[in-house]
């Protein structure tokens, strides 16, 4: 061997770095220094393979092995969703086996783990077990796409047809295995499932599941419901962790419920007028209250009208009022509110027609207190008394046993065809519905000024008309603001309508929104060839 | 410049074509055509200032235009898909000026079976819609998930088109080759989105 540079056969090995050198001229050979360490002061080192003799059988029996460890991970998944034995175990083993040809899968392998989760979910969801998707995948540890995906294929594969999801199932689900469950009273815990499953179909029918994950609502319904009945420690944060979805979406689901429930309120409830979001939780009882009885009145078959749903608040109110028992505790001034009309219009004898029914809180608490001691209709139970003193509770409460029937057969769980065709005498729209008028108003206003800015440019000696003061969509009452505000509102929006409408673009596909399409159709217009 | 008379001038929509009053807005084209020889991808890169390719991500080129806003995926074989379009002739367009560009960088490319594989449109009913009982009552068409998508998948038959329904009443269609299988489409959904629309107050 000689050296690289000098072509000496000088080469020797340097002590210290134990790398090949040229003792004539110096340079360090490219040999590599490995040495070849079989064997060390205890034997033999590192690990030998050999084929033939994996693990502690033979090769041979990879594919028991590989079964017998997919089991393992079927059991451990099955245990952990909270299934033990029984006929669905048995009934998942079976359409794994018969998806993977009897193969099964290496328990190792990331898609036999979400596989068997798909499986798991499949055969629940045919059962009418209602195991929420969320639930499963982070028992597989996958994302719930992926679940979902495999899902599909299983479901394709077996030509299968699944139900649909049954979101009272899943809420019925979700209180029976939630840590709460055990503190608080069987009673009270079964009015919670019943007043939650109500709540949930009521959820239905407004629009408020359709289109959305089923469990933020069941989430928010059971937060609601534990409020209601005064269960404490039941936060969104908790439950939300527990099942498994988004805090953030709980909490935009619990809003929607009681902006509902707030407008429903509005809308039947005496004192509509002064329940919002805030208080809705205070006011829920009664809606609650009014929309079982209309369930019931339905169901029954007496199709009187509203009188016979509305005589539990509005009699009541109502009869209380003329009893004149106010003139004790209350100030003068006060009277002028119990001179009630009700919001939906029927009268009751001691009630004159007032325009405006404007009823503060304290004032209603003062009312109602009076009421609750007067043993009214012996329904309420008083709580506020003990409480007056807080501000936050000054408010009326009331036992839930007292406005909660449970009588309706909404708090059953219904067939999805049955609850559609229930009235539930209060409907409301899809919220994504909503917000979609409210843009398309909102470009159709857009439109309009911008058609007003172009008149005006077009034609400017015919200002008279009167018509080019409103320039904005806003259109500025006065005159100061409108010349700032000209410069301020138009924003891109604006431009891009007032180009498309100079393009002669329909008004109907402007407001539709698409303007990049419309931009590129009719602006850039490249197409024409 | 229009003139003013144009601003009001809006051709009223052929209702013998679309009863429903209602014309899908065409959103994006696919179409494919065959560059007819070898490319060097890596050269394209390097050369074409509006290209992008990483092998180990994509085995293809990205190359976009601005007129007609487009991106189409260049491959090596000589193949490339066209996107972005919002009309077919727009989209034929594009796939030429994407050939006339690999042809600048000196290949001999030609311009072969062009085809439209896919239009995807869109409109608004303008009502709400009951997911839950339109998923129920045509079971064998569609599939509604909401734990893992909030709109329903209905997948029409005749013609072969898969229509996306939301409870906004949003609709998008795709999978058509042609332009009237979506308005044939759509104006076959109408009377079933009415079915089960949502009164309003």
């Amino acid at each position: 061997m000689s050296c690289k540079a000098c072509g000496l056969r000088t080469l020797i090995r340097d002590d210290a770095t134990e790398n090949m050198i040229c003792d004539s001229c110096g340079t360090v050979q490219d040999f590599t220094n490995y040495q070849e360490r079989t064997f060390n002061i205890n034997g033999p080192t590192g690990v030998f393979i050999s084929i033939g003799s994996s693990g502690c059988g033979s090769a041979l029996n990879y594919r028991e092995k590989k079964i017998y460890e997919a089991n393992n991970l079927i059991d451990d998944i099955v245990f952990k969703v909270g299934l033990t034995g029984g006929s669905k175990v048995s009934e998942i083993r079976d359409m794994i086996s018969k998806v993977t040809d009897g193969q099964f899968g290496s328990s190792e392998s990331r898609w036999f783990g979400i596989f068997v989760g798909a499986c798991v979910y499949v055969v629940m969801r045919n059962g009418d077990k209602s195991l929420s998707i969320e639930e499963v995948s982070s028992v597989v540890g996958c994302d719930i796409h992926e679940l979902g995906r495999m899902v599909v294929r299983v479901v394709e594969h077996l030509g299968m047809k699944l139900p649909g999801f049954d979101i009272v199932g899943s809420f019925e689900r979700v209180v029976r295995s939630l840590s709460i469950s055990d503190r608080v009273e069987g009673d009270v815990l079964e009015r919670m499932r019943k007043q939650g499953i109500f709540l949930v179909q009521c959820a239905v029918k407004w629009f408020l599941t359709t289109g959305r994950r089923p469990l933020p609502v069941v989430v928010a319904v059971l937060v609601l419901v534990a409020e209601l009945n005064g269960v404490e420690g039941v936060k969104i944060e908790e439950v939300a962790r527990e099942v498994h979805v988004a805090v953030s979406t709980c909490r935009l689901r619990y809003k929607e419920l009681l902006e509902v429930i707030a407008k429903v309120a509005q809308e039947i409830l005496p004192w509509g007028k002064d329940v919002n979001v805030k208080n809705a939780v205070k006011n829920a009882p009664f809606v609650i209250r009014y929309l079982e009885m209309k369930c019931i009145s339905k169901s029954g078959g007496e199709q009187k009208g509203l009188e016979s749903t509305e005589f539990d608040l509005g009699e009541v109110v109502g009869e209380y009022f003329s009893k004149n028992v106010v003139e004790d505790s209350l100030e003068c001034e006060d009277l002028r509110y119990f001179e009630l009309e009700d919001a939906m219009g029927f009268d009751k004898t001691g009630i004159d027609e007032v325009d405006k029914l404007q009823l503060s809180h304290e004032c209603l608490s003062m009312v109602y207190d009076k009421f609750l001691m007067d043993g009214g209709c012996g329904r309420y139970m008083e709580e506020s008394g003990k409480v007056l003193g807080r501000k936050r509770e000054r408010e009326l409460e009331i036992q839930a046993t007292e406005w909660w029937n449970g009588k309706s057969e909404l708090s059953k769980k219904l067939l999805l065809k049955q609850l559609l065709e229930k009235d539930i005498g209060f409907s409301v729209m899809p919220p994504s519905f909503v917000n979609g008028c409210t843009t398309i108003k909102k470009r159709r206003a857009k439109i309009k000024a911008a058609k007003l800015r172009i008149d005006r440019i077009m034609n400017p000696w015919n200002t008279d008309s009167g018509s080019g003061k409103v320039c904005t969509v806003e259109g500025a009452h006065d005159r100061k603001r409108k010349k700032k505000s000209l410069v301020k509102d138009i924003d891109w929006e604006d431009f891009v309508i007032e180009t498309l409408l100079l393009h002669q673009v329909k008004e109907e596909e402007i407001e539709k929104g698409y303007y990049n399409t419309l931009m590129d159709l009719h602006v850039f217009n490249s197409g024409t060839m | 410049m229009a003139e003013q008379g144009g601003l009001e001038g809006s051709q009223p929509v052929d209702l013998s074509k679309h009863p429903s009053g209602i014309v899908p807005t065409l959103q994006n084209i696919v179409s494919t055509v065959n560059l007819d020889c070898k490319l060097e991808l890596k050269q394209i890169a390097l050369q074409a200032r509006n290209a992008e390719y990483n092998p180990k991500r994509f085995a293809a080129v990205i190359m976009r235009i601005r007129e007609p806003k487009t991106t189409a995926l260049i491959f090596a074989s000589g193949k490339m898909v066209c996107t972005g379009a919002k009309s077919e002739q727009q989209s034929k367009l594009a796939a030429r000026k994407y050939a006339r560009i690999i042809q600048k960088l000196g290949f001999a490319a030609k311009f072969k079976d062009f085809k439209i594989q896919n239009i995807v449109g869109s409109c608004d009913v303008k009502f709400p819609i009951r997911l839950e009982g339109l998923a129920y009552s045509h079971g064998a068409f569609s599939s509604y998930e909401p734990e893992l998508f909030p709109g329903l998948i209905y997948r029409m038959k005749q013609p072969k088109i898969v229509l996306l329904i939301f409870v906004s009443g949003k609709i998008v269609i795709t999978g058509a080759k042609v332009r009237d299988e979506t308005y044939t489409a759509f104006e076959n959904i109408y009377p079933v989105l009415t079915e089960f629309r949502k009164v309003q107050q």
